[in-house]
């Protein structure tokens, strides 16, 4: 490796962002402590003000709550899914060691949290601009914009996240059909996974009917996909 | 600068002389794929933000490759400092049509604004800058936003004189109002070509991330405006009571005057 | 300057004259008024626009191609300043009854118009072979002059807006400029007559 590449600053974040597959593929097959420490930092301190933004409409204390969730729920994701990912990836042609298939996809969420994090001053903003959420603001255009506005962020920051995933897998692997092999089987297992820890740590926007608090009481009951057949039945079956 | 050109003469004859030469501009509106500083003119430093001006108007190459020099962050202050001081004698001239206490209101608001919606727009302009590929530093993004934010203001500055008959004549806030964003959208394609050709030498692969950033900070900068009302007009607060995003202002706005016509008319 | 003053004056005079003497000399003042007020005005403005679309000119030569111009409309309209007088003179005076809605009083107004296009259209034409050599490109010579043209209509509309009246103001004593100068803008005034227009 070359001494550029293997050189440490906070610079390398925009390298991430740039998608400079080489320099990135030759991180991720080398172990540094600090560099992982600072994509984790990037995750944490990025998805952190994102969830700050998105919980600061409701009250700022669930402001405070959803920047603690938020990153967990990534990391949490990250780090539950890191043994079935590791095994995956050799299963589906990609020949990378477990510690490089955990490195790539801790750098493609610092990748989306870095996004996030950069877009949380215009929520900011927004939510500023915004009505207080009070009872009935859900049907209020302003409490439609800013959903839309937060699946347009999200949607943007975790689709340029998996692309340069893709771009990643791709140079290290050296076949395009296996990469995107192996990224559509990461990226399935951890929107499995992130659903429903995301299911667990609601309220995110919250309600204002309801109590401002860390989980909902039952929080371990049921789950994201339940709650979702039960609604495909109501709508369906007309229950 | 270019002193040493007499003024061509009034009607020219049929068999006309070749003009005076006016030295080319350093660069075409549209910037080409010549590296920056290839042209020794380009790399003489820029000694205060008067030589900005006039850099960023006449030779904007030599602003950009200034920019990309170590230590550019004091040439950054300047331009920052022209930007302030230009949007806050626009926010006179825009004050002037209210009078009283928004002669100090509105360029308070307005240079406040327009700085607010640059630091707030400046993460996701990084952020998109590196996405399209380019290798610009944070520093040298900053640069381009402030140049953005300098030939904005500086172009409202010479739209001022047109703003304030339009401010002494008329008594419709939403004629002015109307007025003032057309001023304020074309400034701003001046603008947005600038930093596109600055990019443009970043090796950035597409505009299109930058695209989206400036519709990005066209609304912001729009509901600032809005956050921050009344610019126009005079109001008991200095900030309003009531959220509104600028849609439902501005139809507000429009059906207030609506009604002010109509009642114009019975009378 | 002195092209400007004695040609705008000469058929602003004219253009009065049919009023009044009085309204003669104001109209006489205040044509060239128009033209140097706008220049002075949008100074700055089209310094900035000249190098910003490809020209690279300073303020100051700025300031004077555009001063060339309204001096290239100032001399047609001089020129055209006896024939103006005649159509005048054929046109029956404001005192035997002729009203806002008089025939004859649109085809003053007409002719006084078409020549003040035609006089500005020359300028611009003029203007034109100048900037493109200048640049050295045809599109950057053209663009400039876009640009100066729409600035210098939208500041010049105003203007002559605040200091009517140029021919008559029905109901009104002469006087240079009107009570209500500063009210409305002329924008406004278009704007609102293609309401009434379009939306009765």
């Amino acid at each position: 490796m070359s001494a550029q590449t293997h050189r440490f600053s906070l610079s390398e974040i925009s390298v991430l962002l740039r998608g400079e597959t080489q320099a990135i593929a030759e991180w991720s097959a080398r172990w540094d402590a600090r560099r992982f420490t600072l994509h984790i930092g990037v995750i944490i301190l990025g998805a952190g003000l994102y969830g700050a933004a998105m919980g600061w409409w409701r009250a700022p204390q669930q402001g405070l709550y959803v920047a603690i969730k938020f990153p967990l729920i990534i990391l949490l994701t990250t780090f539950g899914n890191a043994l079935i990912n590791g095994m995956l990836a050799p299963l589906l042609g990609l020949n990378i060691p477990f510690r490089q298939s955990f490195s790539v996809i801790v750098m493609s969420h610092a990748i989306t949290a870095a996004i996030l994090g950069a877009f949380s001053p215009l929520i900011i903003f927004l939510i500023w601009n915004a009505p207080p959420l009070t009872t009935g603001a859900a049907g209020a255009p302003a409490y439609s914009l800013i959903i839309l506005a937060h699946v347009a962020v999200i949607a943007l920051a975790g689709v340029t996240g998996n692309l340069r995933l893709l771009q990643l897998l791709q140079t290290i692997g050296g076949s395009r059909a296996v990469a995107r092999r192996v990224m559509l089987a990461w990226l399935w297992g951890n929107l499995f996974l992130g659903s429903q820890l995301s299911w667990i740590m609601r309220p995110f926007i919250g309600s204002p009917d309801l109590p401002v608090q860390l989980f909902r009481e039952h929080a371990m009951r049921g789950s994201f996909y339940e709650a979702v057949f039960h609604a495909l039945q109501r709508i369906f079956l007309f229950h | 600068m270019n002193e040493n050109n007499p003024v061509p003469p009034m009607i020219p004859p049929a068999d006309r002389p070749t003009p005076p030469p006016v030295p080319p501009l350093a660069t075409p509106p549209l910037a080409g794929n010549r590296p920056l500083g290839d042209d020794p003119a380009e790399r003489v430093a820029i000694p205060h933000a008067f030589a900005a001006i006039e850099a960023l108007l006449r030779h904007p190459r030599r602003l950009m490759f200034q920019l990309r020099q170590p230590g550019s962050g004091k040439l950054i202050g300047g331009m920052l400092f022209v930007a302030l001081a230009c949007a806050a004698v626009y926010g006179v001239v825009a004050g002037t049509f209210s009078g009283h206490e928004q002669l100090w209101a509105a360029p308070v608001k307005i240079a406040a604004g327009l700085f607010i919606s640059a630091t707030i727009c400046l993460p996701s302009l990084y952020i998109f800058t590196c996405l399209s590929g380019s290798q610009a530093r944070l520093a040298e993004v900053c640069g381009l936003l402030a140049g953005l934010l300098m030939l904005m203001t500086i172009l409202l500055v010479g739209f001022a004189p047109v703003a304030w008959i339009f401010s002494q004549s008329t008594s419709s806030i939403a004629w002015m109002g109307f007025l003032h964003l057309v001023f304020w959208f074309v400034a701003m394609l001046f603008g947005v070509r600038f930093m596109q050709n600055g990019f443009a030498h970043t090796n950035a692969k597409s505009h299109a991330g930058l695209n989206v950033w400036v519709i990005i900070f066209l609304l912001v900068a729009v509901q600032m405006t809005t956050a921050l009302r009344p610019i126009l007009g005079r109001s008991d607060t200095f900030f309003p009571t009531e959220k509104q995003f600028f849609l439902a202002h501005w139809a507000d706005c429009l059906k207030q005057q609506d009604g002010e016509n109509n009642a114009r008319g019975r009378n | 300057m002195i092209a400007v003053v004695v040609g705008a004056g000469s058929y602003g005079a004219v253009m009065g004259s049919w009023r009044d003497p009085w309204q003669a000399v104001y109209t006489g003042i205040k044509l060239p008024l128009v033209m140097l007020l706008t220049t002075a005005g949008n100074g700055l403005l089209n310094g900035m626009l000249a190098p910003l679309l490809g020209l690279n000119l300073t303020f100051r030569q700025s300031f004077t191609m555009v001063l060339i111009s309204f001096a290239v409309t100032s001399i047609v309209l001089g020129a055209l300043s006896p024939v103006a007088w005649f159509i005048v003179y054929n046109t029956p005076p404001l005192a035997a009854g002729t009203t806002i809605k008089s025939p004859e009083y649109a085809v003053l107004q007409l002719t006084l118009a078409v020549f003040v296009a035609l006089a500005g259209v020359i300028g611009n034409v003029r203007l034109l072979p100048l900037l493109r050599q200048w640049s050295g490109s045809a599109r950057a010579g053209l663009h400039v002059l876009l640009a100066w043209l729409a600035v210098n209509l939208f500041m010049g509309s105003q203007i002559s807006w605040v200091l009517r009246p140029f021919i008559w103001e029905a109901n009104k004593p002469v006087a240079f400029i009107g009570s209500d100068c500063f009210q409305g803008s002329f924008f406004e005034t278009v704007f609102n007559a293609v309401c009434r227009i379009t939306f009765g």
